[in-house]
């Protein structure tokens, strides 16, 4: 079955079950890091330098990078991601309403929006047993879907664009430049550009068209988000069982309109970032090893369908898959599960390389999970945190606020390409209205704006890495926009049949509860998961994108996604001195992840330590 | 999309260095991936676009953004603003306003060493451009964290220095060293302003505000306190137009703005949400809502607006569009000091409320029905007297005796010592004795639909077209057919709303 690692097997019915002949299922020996060739190594040649990034900068929150290069062999030795930042947020989460989680879980991050409190607002319904009605259910999945809208360009045209730009490309490797004059693309009719260096021109920072436009382009979507959610960042109307939008035609109206002006841009995009993409691939092939590692990628699904969703655990394997992204693990390129019961009970989450205590297994509170399935000590519901502001930064040991969430014990990614690639080789896709799950790719439908209506096909990647995933980025902005215009128009059609309802009514029960919210950012998965008694939150957690994404190395040796991309990144800067090497390929394979350092943030509150939350808000790197 | 002032580049040329750059002669060039930083792309900017005819001494101002414990929804939320725009402010684009240089982790070309030296200039006090500070998120208490890393760090010292020489720096170590040398310290969003989520009950870090962690004597080189810009996430454009403001003043080209007595801007901040709400008149006539989505006062589900200050309902959150109560979002507060926990659990009712909605209940329950009463003659035509031909009236509400009454005495008061339309006096009358074509064809009471005026033609041989009669309807009216694309079973009408 799906896992590899853990002793997780399944009966008849599809129930998990532990092999019974392991006597500690989920021990583990811990995996010492060893640097003494890297340190002989950096004692020893002048040409292997460290790299100490603090911060990296046009990524969202603080995020520090530490690698060992070898600029003779043109490889990365070593590399480590750093969070530096941490609040505190279960903690103070703790012994509150669970009503407060919604708006205090998305202060967590100012560049997710909404997508916090969603995941929030899930949870808190498994927990009180309630779900949204259905006009309820597809104004979530429009405004969570806008949120990507604006997140993706933002990242595009604002964070990773410059990497790519004139100024960047002239100063790292100016015979690219000189390349890039004569490369003609192939599709100015679209995007109205005639030279790879005029796209590179555009996307200068301050001044470029793409940049400007890109900028621009983000608060067409927040406008419309704020019609229906009240504010941007932070929504103000998600509420548990629902929403507390007032809705009528005219907000509809105006949504309709501000999804409708953004498509154009979105079309635009998949060809620039196709043409810069070829571009690089074809200047030198290398480029297909940036930011490259193993596909290994997981999702958790995300935007209902609103004639599905319940909202309880039991049957989140069923409503997972009526999703408009499909859930799902994909190991070395193969799916190898689509159902939500088994993406959960694989979780697990490590501290030995972040500044935190462990915890002890003999608090365990749950083994099973509500449809008893076995679940890990290290599982969310388990976990206990202990933020440990005692450890001095050492690459042998401990390095960062974030932790280290892992499936089945693979090192996974988050990011809009695992929504894509599970939702795509599924087939499981049921809203075909402008969408189409072919098992290799994504098909889109994108209807006539002031371009052309054009069929718009993302198709699983033979190569994984960075501009693969900046690629994904610009398809997955015309995939959300077709989400949201698909909900918008089930939208007006419910409202008229007289499904007005946007709440479910609830009461806050008093007994012992547990919730878990499965959601996604604009960056990937993120889950949520509460545990409850006496109306008040004892336990709270929370797992990001970036978390994951940011990950230091596991118990088990393996270095965490950014990690491992950048390990494989070579270096293809063009340098006479070490002193001219900038580190542009690291940058370029950092910032396809499009880290979300506030995000990385864990939530966790628990009765007996102080709990804590790990932040990998922009860190400074070492 | 709709237009903003700047869509379109300027044309001149950033990608080529000026003569006297700095970084590129930095001991080694990680993180330096322009071969220029934000502070030179800005001067080549000035210099090839003609930005240094400015009015004013300053030319350029250097924004540091720091973030502590923050979310970077500040950072987000200012991205959107439009009253200015950030690109109007980092391009000069504003006459008068300097040439904002922003260092910014989210928004800087260069990374590492070569974005901490300027920090580490500012506090040596070695930079030649003034400088103002920004500052995102609470400020932790680093006492914590004597013995370990710090709760929020920014870049680490010394720059260019070997990994084991290092350390990190912490961001609340940038403010103690930047504040006295700015121009001005604005600290944006509520955790910056007064704590927020991160300073809230229970929380583990000792987490505090810019203000608080400055202290009462703060001042910056030009004089002024601790300028807040509370909201969680503000209002982008209630942070943009301050900024703009802030930096015409420093100009010499506007005074000082007016700040409040806890360093908000005064004039965005002085009125509560509740004045502005669209929702307000809803409150003063008793009517509240019950349940999420309902379109009435939110104040029984849990709205804090009538004691909050802020200005969202007036502003909108972007571009003008939305805001909190305006989409049916109860206030939390998060504009206030005591966010969260005087406003906490969210979605219960402010205790405060029961009196006064008790109050404005009971004066609705008078103002209601006489509003309605006027309202219900008000949406009649002059022309309508029994009856509305409407083709839409199947239902219309229907006059009774009572509201012909009070019409009656309304209709008097109305117009008691005041002109009622129409030439009532004599005097008010053509001399020449010349009456409109109406009066003519019709008489005095010409005021009536087309069948009485028919009946009245006759009885003034006024000359009548064929087609001016009202039509029978002789063919039978095509009902749209339902499209289901998704299936859904019909809804029935009873449990609309």
């Amino acid at each position: 079955m799906c896992f590899q690692n853990l002793p997780i097997e399944f009966d008849e019915q599809g129930r998990a079950y532990l092999r019974e002949e392991v006597e500690n299922p989920y021990a583990y020996q811990r995996h010492e890091i060893d640097r003494s060739r890297i340190e002989e190594l950096l004692a020893r040649n002048g040409h292997i330098k460290d790299v100490n990034i603090d911060p990296v900068t046009r990524v969202a929150g603080a995020l520090a990078f530490h690698s060992v290069v070898d600029l003779k062999e043109r490889r990365v030795y070593e590399a480590n991601s750093v969070a530096t930042l941490f609040r505190g947020y279960e903690v103070i989460l703790k012994g509150r309403d669970p009503r407060d989680a919604m708006f205090i879980s998305s202060r967590v991050c100012g560049v997710c929006g909404g997508v916090h409190s969603v995941a929030s607002s899930l949870a808190i319904e498994m927990a009180f047993g309630i779900a949204p009605p259905p006009l309820g259910l597809a104004l979530r999945n429009i405004q969570l879907a806008l949120d990507f809208c604006l997140d993706n360009p933002l990242h595009l045209y604002i964070l990773a664009g410059p990497d790519f730009s004139e100024v960047v490309v002239k100063n790292t490797n100016p015979s690219l430049w000189e390349r890039a004059k004569k490369a003609e693309t192939r599709h100015a009719d679209v995007h109205g550009y005639e030279t790879i260096a005029e796209i590179m021109t555009a996307l200068n920072p301050l001044t470029g068209q793409l940049y400007l436009e890109g900028l621009n382009a983000t608060r067409v979507p927040r406008e419309a988000y704020a019609i229906l959610y009240g504010k941007y960042p932070h929504p103000q109307t998600v509420v548990p069982g629902g929403l507390s939008t007032t809705v009528s035609l005219k907000e509809l109206n105006e949504t309709h309109n501000r999804i409708v002006r953004t498509l154009d841009f979105g079309k635009k995009g998949v060809f620039i970032w196709n043409e810069l993409t070829d571009f690089f691939y074809d200047a030198d092939p290398r480029y297909k090893e940036v930011g490259k590692r193993p596909k290994n990628l997981m999702d958790t699904g995300i935007w209902d369908d609103p004639f599905a969703y319940d909202g309880t655990y039991a049957n989140a394997p069923e409503w997972g898959l009526r999703r408009w992204a499909t859930p799902g693990i994909v190991i070395d390129g193969e799916l190898v599960t689509t159902n939500l019961h088994h993406i959960n009970v694989g979780l697990e989450e490590f501290v030995e390389h972040s500044y935190y205590e462990d915890w002890s297994n003999e608090t365990l509170r749950h083994r099973f999970d509500p449809a008893g399935n076995p679940i890990s000590p290290h599982h969310p519901w388990n976990k206990e945190t202990k933020p440990a502001p005692v450890h001095k930064r050492s690459w042998k040991d401990r390095y960062t606020w974030d932790t280290c969430p892992r499936w089945d014990r693979h090192v996974m990614e988050a990011g809009t390409y695992a929504r894509m690639w599970t939702t795509a080789a599924a087939q499981q896709l049921p809203h075909t209205r402008f969408l189409e799950s072919t098992g290799h790719s994504l098909k889109m439908h994108v209807p006539k704006t002031v371009l052309p209506a054009m069929d718009l096909e993302w198709r699983i990647p033979e190569v994984w890495n960075a501009f693969e995933r900046n690629r994904n980025r610009a398809y997955h902005i015309v995939y959300c926009q077709l989400v949201a215009y698909e909900n918008l128009l089930l939208a007006m059609d419910l409202l008229k049949r007289g499904y007005t309802k946007v709440a479910t009514p609830y009461e806050v029960p008093q007994d012992h509860r547990i919730g878990v919210g499965f959601w996604g950012a604009g960056r990937g998965w993120l889950t949520h998961h509460l545990e409850m008694d006496k109306g008040a939150l004892i336990n709270y957690q929370i797992i990001t994108p970036s978390t994951i994404n940011a990950a230091p190395v596991d118990p088990f040796g393996n270095p965490g996604a950014y990690e491992e991309a950048v390990l494989n990144t070579p270096i293809l800067e063009e340098f006479d001195k070490p002193e001219e090497f900038t580190g542009i390929d690291i940058f370029r394979a950092i910032r396809s992840f499009d880290p979300c350092m506030p995000c990385t943030t864990h939530i966790y509150a628990d009765d007996h330590v102080v709990s804590r939350e790990v932040n990998t808000c922009g860190c400074g790197i070492e | 999309m709709p237009q903003r002032l700047i869509v379109s580049p300027t044309t001149a040329d950033i990608a080529e260095p000026l003569a006297d750059e700095q970084s590129r002669n930095f001991p080694n060039q990680v993180g330096n991936v322009a071969g220029a930083t934000m502070d030179e792309l800005a001067e080549r900017l000035m210099k090839r676009a003609g930005r240094e005819e400015m009015p004013g001494p300053l030319k350029k101002v250097v924004v540091f953004w720091m973030s502590g414990m923050g979310c970077d929804g500040c950072t987000i939320s200012t991205l959107g603003a439009t009253e200015p725009t950030v690109e109007e402010l980092l391009t000069g684009s504003i006459p008068g306003v300097p040439i904002v240089v922003l260092h910014h982790y989210a928004a800087s070309i260069e990374s590492g060493d070569a974005f901490t030296h300027a920090l580490e200039q500012a506090a040596k006090g070695e930079l030649d451009d003034p400088y103002v500070i920004v500052y995102e998120g609470s400020i932790p208490d680093e006492n914590l964290t004597v013995y370990g890393e710090p709760w929020a760090a920014e870049g680490s010292l010394p720059t260019w220095a070997p990994d084991e020489e290092r350390r990190s720096v912490p961001t609340a170590e940038w403010v103690y060293r930047l504040a006295p040398g700015a121009a001005a310290t604005i600290a944006i969003g509520t955790c910056a302003t007064w704590g927020g989520i991160p300073a809230a009950e229970g929380n583990p870090t000792g987490a505090m505000s810019v203000m608080d962690f400055l202290g009462e004597e703060y001042r910056s080189a030009y004089g002024l306190p601790v300028i807040n810009v509370p909201g969680c996430a503000p209002v982008g454009d209630n942070f943009t137009e301050t900024v703009a403001m802030l930096l015409l003043f420093l100009n010499k080209q506007a005074p000082l703005p007016e700040f409040d007595e806890i360093g908000r801007p005064a004039w965005l901040f002085k009125e509560t949400v509740h004045r502005h709400c669209p929702r307000a008149g809803w409150y003063e006539e008793g009517t509240f809502a019950e349940e999420y989505g309902d379109r009435e006062c939110l104040v029984e589900i849990g709205c804090w607006g009538p004691v909050v200050n802020c200005n969202i309902t007036e502003r909108g959150a972007v571009g003008h569009m939305g805001g909190c109560m305006v989409a049916g979002g109860v206030c939390i507060g998060c504009t206030m000091p005591g966010f969260p926990d005087k406003f906490t659990p969210f979605y219960k009712k402010p205790p405060g409320s029961t009196f006064s909605t008790t109050g404005s209940r009971l004066l609705g329950m008078f103002v209601r029905p006489l509003r309605r009463l006027s309202q219900l003659e008000r949406n009649r035509e002059s022309r309508w007297h029994d009856e509305v031909p409407s083709g839409w009236a199947l239902e219309y509400d229907t006059t009774t005796v009572t509201h012909k009454v009070v019409e009656y005495f309304y209709h008097k008061l109305q117009y008691f010592r005041a002109e009622k339309p129409g030439r009532q006096d004599e005097v008010e009358q053509y001399s020449s004795g010349w009456v409109t074509p109406a009066e003519a064809a019709y008489g005095e009471h010409y005021q009536v639909l087309p069948e009485k005026r028919a009946k009245l033609a006759a009885r003034h041989n006024a000359p009548r077209r064929e087609w001016t009669a009202p039509q029978a309807l002789e063919r039978e009216v095509p009902v749209s057919p339902s499209v289901d694309p998704y299936g859904l079973v019909h809804h029935d009408l009873e449990e609309r709303e």
